[in-house]
C-alpha cells in the first residue's frame, strides 16, 4: 500500500491540470488544491499496513450485507476518491455480462482491479459526455466529439476523443475509468467504449473547478478548508489505450450496463452520506437551539422533530438498501437499488427544506458571522465575546463554530456545491422515480389490490393483506 | 449627495474591521468597496431622478418607489425604512414629546445631509445596556447582531430586539461615535478575476456586528430608555417596512430571474419541451407568477398611513415574503436540475482564455448552432453565483429573515389577515345571522 507521502509523489507524473487559467504543476503546493490532497494522503495513512498483501477496505469485493456495511464504514473514515473508486465495483459488477459477450473483457476488468488494488491506486468515475444538443444522438450533434468516441482503431488499441464533465477528483487521482453516459444505438459503435487511462497520459487535461474556500484562514470554512476536492473537464484529444486497459470498444448492445452498474455504487455513496449528514444536520440544530435558550420553544421543538424524522428515514432507507442487497452471478452484494434510489430521491426532496428550518433557527447571523481573527484581535475580543455569550456551558468560541459551520455546508460555495451533487450525483429526480418504480414489485402490489378488492379467485372484499 | 461625495463622508474615523483588521479606507479595501461602489452608484442615480427619500404619496408613486428601492442598493430601503417613522409623529407628539423631538431631528438630519441611515436591532443572548446616566444623555455597552449594511451608512438607528424582559432602549447614533466599532462579514469574491461572479462583484453589502464600548448617547437623540415596550413594538413594525417591501419585490423580480435562467438554460440545452423538464419549468413559472401576483397585490391593495404615506398592503407582503421563501429551495434545486453539474463545474474566465485549454471549454461547453461556449458559460456563471455560491447563501439567508424569519413571517401574514372579513363570510355562508 502506499502512505501518504508517496501518494503525494505519485501525483507527479506530468499530469496536465489547470485552474482559474493556469497549469498546476504540483497539486500539493498549490493553495487551492494543498488540502483536498491532504486530505486524500491522510486516508493513505489512516488505512497503510506494510504487509504485502495488504488493500484498502474499498476494494474488498462484498458478498454480504455485512460486508456492504463494512465497506460504507471504511468510505465514511475516507476521502472521497475512495468512494469515486466504486468505478471499479462497477467494473466488477458488469463483469459477469460483459463476460458473456467477450470472455477477454472480463479477464481485463479483473486484472485492471487487481492492479488498481494493488497498486493502491484512486479512479475517478468519468461517465458525464459534454452532450451538445441533448435531443440529438452522438452521431447527429454538430460535433462529433460531444461524445466520447474512438477516433481509430490499432491493433493493440484505440485512441479516444471528447470531454467528460464533473469529474469530482479528476485532478487527484491515478486512473480515469471512462465509461459511457448512457445506452448507445446502432451506428453509434465508436461510441459505445469503456477503457481506464491514467492520468497523466499523452493528450489528456483536466480543466477545474473547486470548492476550496479563498478564504486563507480555514477556522472560518470548518469543513470545506479540510474537505474539498476538484471537479474536473476531462479532455481526451487523441488518447491512446491499450487493449488490456479497454472493456468495450463498439457493442452497443451491452453500452448501458456499465453506466446502471455505476448509478447503484454512486447513489449508494450518495444515500449513506446523506444518511450521516442528516444527523450532524439535526445536532447542529439542536446545539444551536440550547446555545440560544430555545430548547423549550415549541417551533423550535417543531423544527427539530421534523428534522428528526427526516435524519431517521434517511438511516432507514439506507439500512434497507444493504439488508435486503441483491446479488450479480459473480456473488457480488450490491446494495438494492429500489430502496437506493427511494432513499435519494426522499433526501434530495426533503434537503432543502431541512436546511431552511437550521437557517431558521440560527437567523441572520449565518451569514454575518465575524471571523475567528476578529476574535482574535484584543481590541476585539473582550466584546466579541460578551456579544457572543451563550446559555449553559458553551464559549462564545464554540458559537463561532456552529455559525460557520452552518455558513460553510450551508450559504457558501461548499453549501452550494453539497447541494448540487446531492442531487445530481448518480442522476437526478426523474431517473430516481423511475428507477424505484423500475425495482418496485408492482405485480404484488396489483395483488394485493386485487385481494382487497375481492376481484382475485377466491378473495372476499376487505380480507386482511 | 452625489458619489464622490459619499466616498469623501465614509472618511469620518469609523472603526471598520474585517477578517480581524482595521480597515481605514473602505472604498480602497478589495472586498469593502464592492459595497461602497454600489451605494456610490445609488448616490448618483437618484441624484439624477430627484427621488431619493421622498416617499410616495399614490399607489403611482409606490409603484416607482418599489422600482427604486429594487433598483438601488440596500441602504436606501433601510434608510426609507428610518424615514417610516415619520408617520408615527403625530400621534407621539401629543403623547410622547420626548421620543418625537428625538425622530423629527433624526429625520431632518438624515433628509437635510442626504444621509443614509439602518436599523440596529438583532442580539445573539445579551441585549444593550446603560451603563451611565448622566444629565446630558446616557453611556451604552454591548452590542447589535447581523446589521446590514452599517459600515455603509451614516447613522444608526438603534431598537430594543423585542425579547422578554429586555429593556427598551432606542436612540440614533452616528456611525463614527467614539466607542462603535464594526465587524463585517462581506460576500464579495475573494479572487482577483472575479469576471465569474456577475452578482457578487458588484452587489455584496456587508453586514456587520456592531460594538458598542461606552457610547456617550446624547439626550436628544433618545427615543426611549426603559419607558415603553408597546411603543418599541410600534417602532420596530414600523422600520421594517420598506424592507420588507423591498424584498417582496426583489422576490418577485429573483423569481422572474430563476425562470429566465431555467428556460434559457433549458433552451440552450435543446430541450424545453422534455416532459420532466416541462414539468420544472412550469412549477417556477406558477412560483413565479405567485410571486408577482403577490407583490401586485401589495400594490394595488396599498394604504395611506398616517403621514400621507402610501405604503403597500402587509398581509399581501408578508404572504408573498412567506410563499416565496418558503418554496425558493425548491425552485432553485428545479433550476439546478435542469441545468445540470455545469452549475458548479464550469470553467472560469480565465480558462476560456487560456491559450492551451480555452479552446477545450469553447468546443464543449457550446452545445449546437447559435449556442456559444462563452454564451452559455456565462448563464452558469450567473446561476452558480445567484443560486450556489456565497453570494446566493447571502440572499437566500437575508431574505428568508426578513421580518424575523420564515416562522414569523407566517404569523404576520395570519395577523395582517382581514379576519373580521373572514369571520363575516362563514356567517353569511352558514347563515348563523347577526
Amino acid at each position: 500500500m502506499m502512505t501518504g507521502q508517496q501518494y503525494r509523489a505519485s501525483l507527479l507524473d506530468g499530469r496536465r491540470n489547470y485552474l482559474d487559467g493556469e497549469r498546476i504543476e504540483d497539486p500539493s503546493k498549490h493553495p487551492l488544491f494543498q488540502h483536498a490532497v491532504d486530505w486524500v494522503a491522510s486516508t493513505y495513512d489512516r488505512f497503510y499496513s506494510p504487509e504485502p498483501d495488504a488493500y484498502h477496505p474499498m476494494f474488498m469485493i462484498p458478498r454480504t450485507p455485512d460486508d456492504l456495511r463494512a465497506r460504507s464504514e471504511a468510505l465514511r473514515q475516507s476521502d472521497i476518491t475512495a468512494g469515486t473508486t466504486a468505478a471499479c465495483m462497477a467494473l466488477i459488477t458488469a463483469a459477469p455480462e460483459l463476460g458473456e459477450l467477450r470472455p477477454e473483457y472480463k479477464t481485463r476488468i479483473y486484472d485492471y482491479v487487481d492492479l488498481c488494488r494493488s497498486q493502491d491506486m484512486r479512479c475517478s468515475e468519468v461517465i458525464t459526455d459534454a452532450k451538445g444538443h441533448r435531443k440529438r444522438r452522438p452521431t447527429q450533434q454538430d460535433d462529433p466529439d460531444f461524445y466520447v468516441r474512438i477516433v481509430e482503431r490499432r491493433r493493440d488499441g484505440i485512441v479516444i476523443n471528447g470531454c467528460k464533465m464533473h469529474i469530482t477528483g479528476a485532478a487527484l487521482v491515478h486512473e480515469q475509468v471512462v465509461l459511457p453516459t448512457k445506452r448507445m444505438r446502432r451506428g453509434e459503435e465508436d461510441y459505445a467504449v469503456a477503457c481506464a487511462v491514467p492520468t497523466g497520459a499523452e493528450g489528456l487535461s483536466i480543466i477545474n473547478t473547486t470548492n476550496a474556500p479563498r478564504n486563507p484562514d480555514g477556522r472560518n470554512h470548518p469543513v470545506s478548508s479540510r474537505r474539498n476536492l476538484p471537479d474536473g473537464f476531462v479532455v481526451f484529444d487523441h488518447v491512446f489505450v491499450p487493449n488490456e486497459r479497454v472493456f468495450l470498444a463498439g457493442e452497443v448492445s451491452h453500452s448501458a450496463i456499465l453506466a446502471h452498474a455505476l448509478g447503484v455504487w454512486e447513489r449508494s455513496a450518495g444515500v449513506a452520506g446523506a444518511a450521516n449528514a442528516a444527523d450532524l444536520l439535526a445536532g447542529q440544530a439542536a446545539l444551536l437551539a440550547e446555545m440560544t435558550g430555545q430548547l423549550d420553544d415549541a417551533e423550535i421543538k417543531q423544527k427539530l422533530a421534523k428534522i428528526a424524522i427526516y435524519a431517521t428515514m434517511c438511516r432507514a432507507g439506507w439500512a434497507a438498501a444493504m439488508a435486503t442487497a441483491t446479488t450479480t452471478a459473480d456473488g457480488t452484494a450490491v446494495p438494492n437499488s429500489r430502496y437506493v434510489s427511494a432513499t435519494k430521491h426522499y433526501t434530495m426532496d426533503l434537503h432543502g427544506q431541512m436546511v431552511d428550518m437550521v437557517q431558521d433557527i440560527a437567523g441572520r447571523l449565518i451569514v454575518g458571522c465575524p471571523s475567528f481573527a476578529d476574535f482574535d484581535n484584543p481590541e476585539l475580543a473582550p466584546q466579541l465575546a460578551e456579544a457572543f455569550a451563550a446559555e449553559g456551558d458553551y464559549t462564545p468560541e464554540q458559537v463561532l463554530r456552529v455559525f460557520h459551520y452552518l455558513h460553510d455546508t450551508t450559504a457558501d460555495l461548499f453549501g452550494g456545491w453539497i447541494s448540487v451533487t446531492e442531487q445530481l450525483a448518480g442522476a437526478g429526480a426523474y431517473a430516481q422515480r423511475l428507477v424505484t418504480l423500475r425495482n418496485y414489485d408492482l405485480e404484488d402490489a396489483k395483488t394485493r389490490a386485487k385481494r382487497a378488492l375481492g376481484i382475485l379467485d377466491g378473495a372476499m372484499a376487505g380480507e386482511p393483506q | 449627495m452625489n458619489a464622490a461625495g459619499y466616498r469623501s463622508s465614509l472618511e469620518d474615523g469609523r472603526r471598520v474591521f474585517l477578517d480581524g483588521q482595521r480597515v481605514l479606507h473602505l472604498a480602497e479595501d478589495p472586498l469593502l468597496r464592492v459595497g461602497v461602489d454600489w451605494v456610490a452608484r445609488s448616490y448618483d442615480a437618484a441624484a439624477d431622478a430627484k427621488s431619493a427619500l421622498g416617499l410616495p404619496r399614490t399607489p403611482d408613486e409606490l409603484r416607482a418607489f418599489g422600482e427604486l428601492l429594487l433598483r438601488s442598493d440596500t441602504t436606501l430601503a433601510s434608510t426609507a425604512g428610518c424615514l417610516a417613522l415619520e408617520a408615527l409623529l403625530p400621534e407621539l407628539r401629543a403623547a410622547h414629546a420626548d421620543p418625537a423631538r428625538a425622530i423629527e431631528s433624526f429625520l431632518k438630519r438624515c433628509r437635510e445631509g442626504d444621509l443614509r441611515a439602518t436599523v440596529a436591532r438583532d442580539v445573539f443572548a445579551h441585549d444593550l445596556r446603560v451603563v451611565e446616566r448622566r444629565s446630558d444623555g446616557i453611556v451604552v455597552r454591548g452590542s447589535k447582531l447581523a446589521v446590514a449594511g452599517a459600515a455603509l451608512v451614516h447613522e444608526l438607528l438603534v431598537l430594543p430586539a423585542g425579547r422578554a424582559g429586555e429593556a427598551s432602549l432606542a436612540f440614533t447614533v452616528p456611525v463614527a461615535a467614539p466607542g462603535i466599532r464594526l465587524v463585517c462579514a462581506s460576500t464579495a469574491p475573494r479572487e482577483n478575476d472575479t469576471r465569474h461572479y456577475p452578482l457578487a462583484r458588484r452587489f455584496s453589502v456587508p453586514e456587520s456586528v456592531v460594538l458598542f464600548e461606552d457610547v456617550f448617547v446624547p439626550k436628544e437623540r433618545i427615543l426611549l430608555d426603559g419607558e415603553d415596550d408597546a411603543l418599541a413594538a410600534r417602532f420596530r413594525e414600523a422600520v421594517g417596512v420598506w424592507e420588507r417591501a423591498r424584498s417582496a419585490a426583489q422576490l418577485a423580480d429573483r423569481a422572474d430571474l430563476l425562470m429566465g435562467l431555467a428556460q434559457t438554460v433549458t433552451e440552450m440545452n435543446g430541450v424545453p419541451e422534455e416532459a420532466n423538464i416541462v414539468e420544472k419549468l412550469s412549477a417556477i413559472a406558477v412560483y413565479a407568477t405567485m410571486c408577482r401576483a403577490g407583490w401586485e397585490a401589495a400594490i394595488s391593495h396599498a394604504r395611506t398611513g398616517a403621514a400621507g404615506v402610501c405604503l403597500p398592503d402587509e398581509a399581501f407582503v408578508y404572504a408573498t415574503l412567506h410563499h416565496a421563501t418558503h418554496l425558493y429551495h425548491e425552485m432553485v434545486a428545479y433550476l439546478h436540475d435542469a441545468a445540470g453539474g455545469l452549475v458548479i463545474t464550469c470553467p472560469s474566465v480565465a480558462d476560456y482564455e487560456h491559450p492551451e485549454v480555452g479552446g477545450y471549454v469553447e468546443k464543449y461547453v457550446r452545445t449546437m448552432d447559435g449556442v456559444s461556449g462563452n454564451d452559455r458559460m456565462r448563464v452558469f456563471h450567473l446561476i452558480r453565483d445567484l443560486t450556489a455560491d456565497a453570494y446566493g447563501g447571502w440572499l437566500k439567508v437575508s431574505t428568508q429573515s426578513v421580518a424575523g424569519g420564515m416562522h414569523a413571517q407566517r404569523l404576520a401574514a395570519h395577523a395582517y389577515y382581514d379576519l373580521d372579513r373572514a369571520r363575516a363570510r362563514v356567517r353569511e355562508v352558514a347563515e348563523l345571522g347577526h
